[in-house]
């Protein structure tokens, strides 16, 4: 059962909410009417998801996790009141996790959250594969700077410096990369 | 103007409007003869050219977003009294409930523009926690005007400045917890300074959290913060509601410092140079009217009204004269109140202000690596549109995009070196 936490400075329409998902059969994990208790109620309940209103002022609160954690640490569905076509762009280009629901239709909550989740998942992924190749890219540029610093200064051709540093990850169990920024260091170092 | 083709000559004696202001419009970065020449034409020639001329607003409704603080003054006094019609725009204020509602509306083009948080904007250029998209500062808003205020129960205890807090922190350590209004904002960073001032590490021997303005007070009565940084009115509310008192005002920690600007995204000024032109004029024009005291008291009755910042005149009022109190029995009359104009100096988008706000993004960790610090705020601040904005109005600019100030740790800020004043703290992430 998916676990939501619910934010909303309006009392009474965070108490519509709650009952929305539980009549659905979600687990509303807690309800924050303060921005005060955002923080300590994501981090107690770990929920799977955020359920927060566009027009709460509580919305930066949220903002402060997300940049402490360099992400949001979750998938954030909002909700408005207004005609959704505008706020749903606005959010997807905005947030990227959250989704928005023009008013509070039951019936609509699951396949909402399960947009909202599948978004975030892919979101993720995005992040991941960006971050993957980010490092590839790092991980390549120091290797190279390493193969040419072994290149100019032990008059080895391309593919001996390689090869030498090859055989040294081998031989001492290490990633090819941390064998050349030793190499860079050193080299570096002593000129 | 630039994509005028025929503009091969500038020719200062030519009389037709028209001429004469493409040639004004193309001369924009040697200013004063700019406005010398603006000022050989009739004033009605002048109105006449701008409206009837290729420099028309592309787009003449603007919306521009608001959060219900002191300093949206310009912004809603360019509309309420109708400096935005000289300029053939109409200027439509929105409220908005949060920052970060703002920073959206602002990156999908919902809001045409808004009265913003200085770091907010450069937050979104470097893509810091959400959307990165290239922004736009039109011109700074306001100088001053924000405040720390810190607990009844922390005065009990004798923490009344930044030195005695400093002392109490390390003496009777505890979860010490602060509040601020926007993890990139501006007053996350004074907040941030004047801790790391005393000597305390504002993420390791302290709690920082962030809430929304008006709930600052509520959550310090229950107990739930020691202290917080936040604009006017909600600082002299504070001391009303018999709550806190005011430790330090920002102008403190830098005299006469930036804090909101009119932004919008690159895009935005991009599509619609013109009516950007325009709405800095008439936030201009509304920047001086709010600066002649005299109409300061009708000023704050507008914007107290509930469709702005929706609270009494009297919390608005005192401080935006500059007759401040500080809650524990000082009382003064302050030379660096919020200002919104100071013949000008208060609005030119200086490189320096902008690339201060990276530096302490920087500083704290929010970015990881230093940015080309200049390049960024060269893209982000405005200067061509504002200098031909201001130009029209006879307003003086700089000659420097670089100011330089002595903060509260003395430590000067010039924009020299940003890199090494990145770095250069003591305290820091």
């Amino acid at each position: 059962m998916l676990t939501v936490l619910i934010a909303d400075h309006d009392a009474t329409r965070a108490t519509r909410l709650e009952q929305a998902f539980r009549d659905q059969g979600y687990a509303v994990a807690d309800v924050v009417n303060s921005a005060f208790e955002l923080a300590a109620a994501v981090a107690a309940h770990a929920p799977d998801i955020i359920i927060m209103g566009t027009d709460s002022p509580d919305r930066d609160t949220l903002e402060h996790l997300c940049i402490a954690t360099r992400d949001c640490p979750r998938p954030v569905v909002m909700f408005t009141q207004d005609d959704a076509s505008e706020s749903i762009r606005a959010a997807l280009k905005a947030g990227v996790s959250a989704y928005v629901v023009d008013g509070l239709d039951a019936e609509r909550i699951r396949p909402i959250l399960e947009v909202a989740r599948v978004r975030f998942e892919e979101h993720q992924i995005l992040l991941r594969t960006a971050a993957e190749a980010a490092r590839k890219t790092h991980e390549r540029n120091v290797i190279d700077a390493a193969k040419r610093k072994l290149m100019a200064h032990r008059g080895l051709p391309e593919d001996a410096a390689y090869h030498a540093m090859r055989r040294a990850a081998m031989s001492e169990n290490r990633r090819l990369v941390e064998i050349a920024e030793s190499i860079l260091q050193q080299l570096d170092q002593h000129g | 103007m630039s994509n005028q083709p025929n503009d091969s000559h500038i020719d200062v004696t030519s009389s037709t409007p028209e001429n004469t202001r493409r040639d004004f419009l193309k001369k924009s970065t040697g200013i004063l003869g700019g406005a010398a020449l603006m000022s050989m034409v009739a004033p009605g020639v002048r109105s006449g050219a701008w409206a009837a001329g290729s420099d028309a607003p592309e787009k003449t409704e603007i919306k521009i977003g608001f959060i219900p603080l002191t300093d949206c003054a310009s912004v809603v006094i360019a509309s309420v009294l109708g400096f935005d019609k000289k300029y053939g725009i109409k200027i439509m204020p929105s409220k908005e409930a949060s920052w970060a509602a703002v920073r959206d509306k602002l990156v999908n083009g919902e809001l045409d523009g808004a009265h913003v948080l200085y770091g907010l904007i450069y937050g979104v250029q470097m893509g810091i926690g959400g959307p990165k998209k290239d922004m736009a500062n039109l011109m700074t808003i306001n100088n001053n005007g924000q405040a720390i205020t810190l607990s009844d129960q922390l005065k009990a205890k004798g923490a009344v400045d930044g030195v005695s807090l400093a002392r109490l922190i390390k003496a009777e350590p505890r979860e010490y917890t602060f509040a601020q209004t926007f993890p990139t904002g501006t007053h996350a960073m004074w907040l941030y300074y004047w801790l790391a001032t005393y000597g305390v590490n504002p993420f390791t021997e302290a709690k920082v959290i962030t809430v929304p303005p008006p709930q600052m007070i509520a959550n310090m009565r229950v107990d739930n913060m020691d202290g917080f940084c936040v604009g006017e009115p909600w600082n002299a509310r504070a001391i009303r509601d018999n709550v806190g008192f005011t430790a330090v005002t920002t102008q403190e920690i830098w005299k006469d410092h930036p804090e909101k600007i009119l932004g919008t995204s690159a895009d935005w000024v991009a599509k619609h140079p013109n009516t950007a032109r325009a709405l800095i004029m008439a936030v201009l024009d509304a920047s001086r009217y709010i600066d002649t005291m005299s109409n300061r008291t009708q000023v704050a009755k507008i914007i107290a009204e509930k469709s702005y910042v929706n609270t009494d005149v009297d919390s608005i009022e005192g401080r935006m004269h500059g007759q401040y109190n500080n809650g524990l029995g000082k009382k003064w009359q302050d030379p660096n109140y919020m200002k919104f104009f100071n013949d000008g100096k208060v609005n030119f988008p200086y490189l320096s202000d902008g690339m201060w706000f990276l530096t302490q993004h920087k500083r704290w960790g929010l970015l990881k690596s230093d940015p080309d610090y200049l390049a960024e705020a060269q893209k982000v601040n405005q200067i061509k549109l504002y200098t031909e904005a201001a130009t029209q109005l006879k307003i003086a600019v700089p000659k420097s995009p670089m100011r330089s100030a002595r903060l509260i740790d003395g430590v000067v800020w010039d924009g020299k070196d940003p890199k090494k004043y990145a770095n250069g703290f003591k305290i820091k992430a």
